[in-house]
């Protein structure tokens, strides 16, 4: 016998996302996901952000990794409110874990939430956290053609930073190549060039941030 | 590995709903999945094979209907495709819309009553 049913799978991280979204509305925080392959990045730039917005933005941020406290350990020297998330075995950080790790954070103390996903660019573009802004990070070491093998992670990002541009002179990547790859899979992304290093790129991408900040909250 | 998570829910939804038929045995389980979605169907299998084990679901088969994406073009219409595209596969303009392709549901099971 053949029972119709018609049943949505994952409703329950959808339902998560959902609440999210209504608890960063209703808190007035900028809710950023920075999502990256491994090793692009991705807490060097929360670092940077976090000295150079220093006084302009609150900043609180939750750290997603399979394992360890070591990204959390180096947030929290900046002073910020920063918790941890290990997701064991998962690949992404699902929402239910997200909603968790908040009771961890006061958002009332917070203006911008950045929450650092588990470093890959697959599985974290298909699960929502209910956030304003999905930053997608790639650095130059990492190949400019990268938008065009992954479309789905930048298609969904509002924001593409290029990372690690001081490397530019060592290898072999052309910042216009994957400007245009991104832009085929995403037109309207937005695109920064930055390096932690020089510093390149770092105040626009902070003037942005604050920018979408303020829209949100007016 | 997101297909472990999602092989989980679907074993334990198809188990509920048998349970609410007042049905013995699942032998099926058939799902709509969405290409964006980033499935991999062998690797959903063998976890649903896994997460089925010990319940009336065990053995049963996981039937797989891919839902393609659909690319709306203004000159030809709407026309399906495998995977994300940001050109018409019919005419290959670009400025098309794509829409669907994000389904993941259980569409029905088959019980022996």
């Amino acid at each position: 016998m053949k029972v119709e049913i018609e049943k949505e799978i994952q409703r329950s991280a959808e339902d998560a996302a959902r609440d999210l979204k209504r608890m960063f509305a209703s808190r007035k925080v900028l809710a950023v996901n920075l999502v990256s392959s491994p090793g692009s990045g991705k807490t060097t730039l929360i670092e940077t952000m976090i000295d150079r917005l220093n006084g302009r933005l609150r900043i609180a941020v939750v750290e997603g990794d399979i394992e360890t406290e070591i990204d959390a350990e180096r947030i929290r020297k900046h002073g910020v409110q920063v918790h941890q998330i290990t997701t064991r075995s998962a690949c992404h950080i699902p929402p239910a874990l997200l909603v968790k790790a908040l009771d961890h954070i006061d958002l009332d103390a917070a203006d911008l939430l950045i929450v650092e996903n588990v470093g890959n660019l697959v599985c974290p573009a298909e699960v929502p956290l209910g956030e304003d802004v999905r930053i997608v990070a790639l650095s130059v070491t990492e190949g400019d053609e990268k938008p065009l093998k992954y479309p789905l992670i930048f298609r969904t990002s509002r924001i593409l930073v290029i990372t690690k541009t001081d490397l530019l002179p060592f290898v072999k990547f052309s910042t216009e190549a994957v400007k245009a790859a991104a832009r085929t899979v995403n037109p309207g992304i937005e695109i920064f060039e930055t390096s932690a290093v020089t510093g390149e790129g770092l105040a626009a991408l902070i003037d942005r941030v604050e920018a979408l900040h303020a829209e949100k909250v007016r | 590995m997101h297909e472990f998570g999602i092989a989980t829910e679907i074993a334990a939804a198809a188990v509920s709903e048998a349970e609410k038929h007042g049905a013995g045995k699942i032998t099926a389980v058939t799902i709509r999945v969405g290409v964006l979605r980033g499935i991999v169907p062998d690797s959903l299998r063998m976890f649903f094979e896994y997460a089925a084990k010990e319940t009336p679901a065990e053995g049963a088969a996981l039937e797989i209907e891919e839902e393609p994406v659909l690319v709306a073009c203004a000159e030809c219409g709407e026309t399906p495709a495998s995977g994300l595209t940001l050109t018409c596969p019919a005419c290959g303009r670009d400025g098309v819309v794509v829409k669907g392709g994000d389904s993941l549901r259980i569409v029905s099971i088959d019980v022996e009553e």
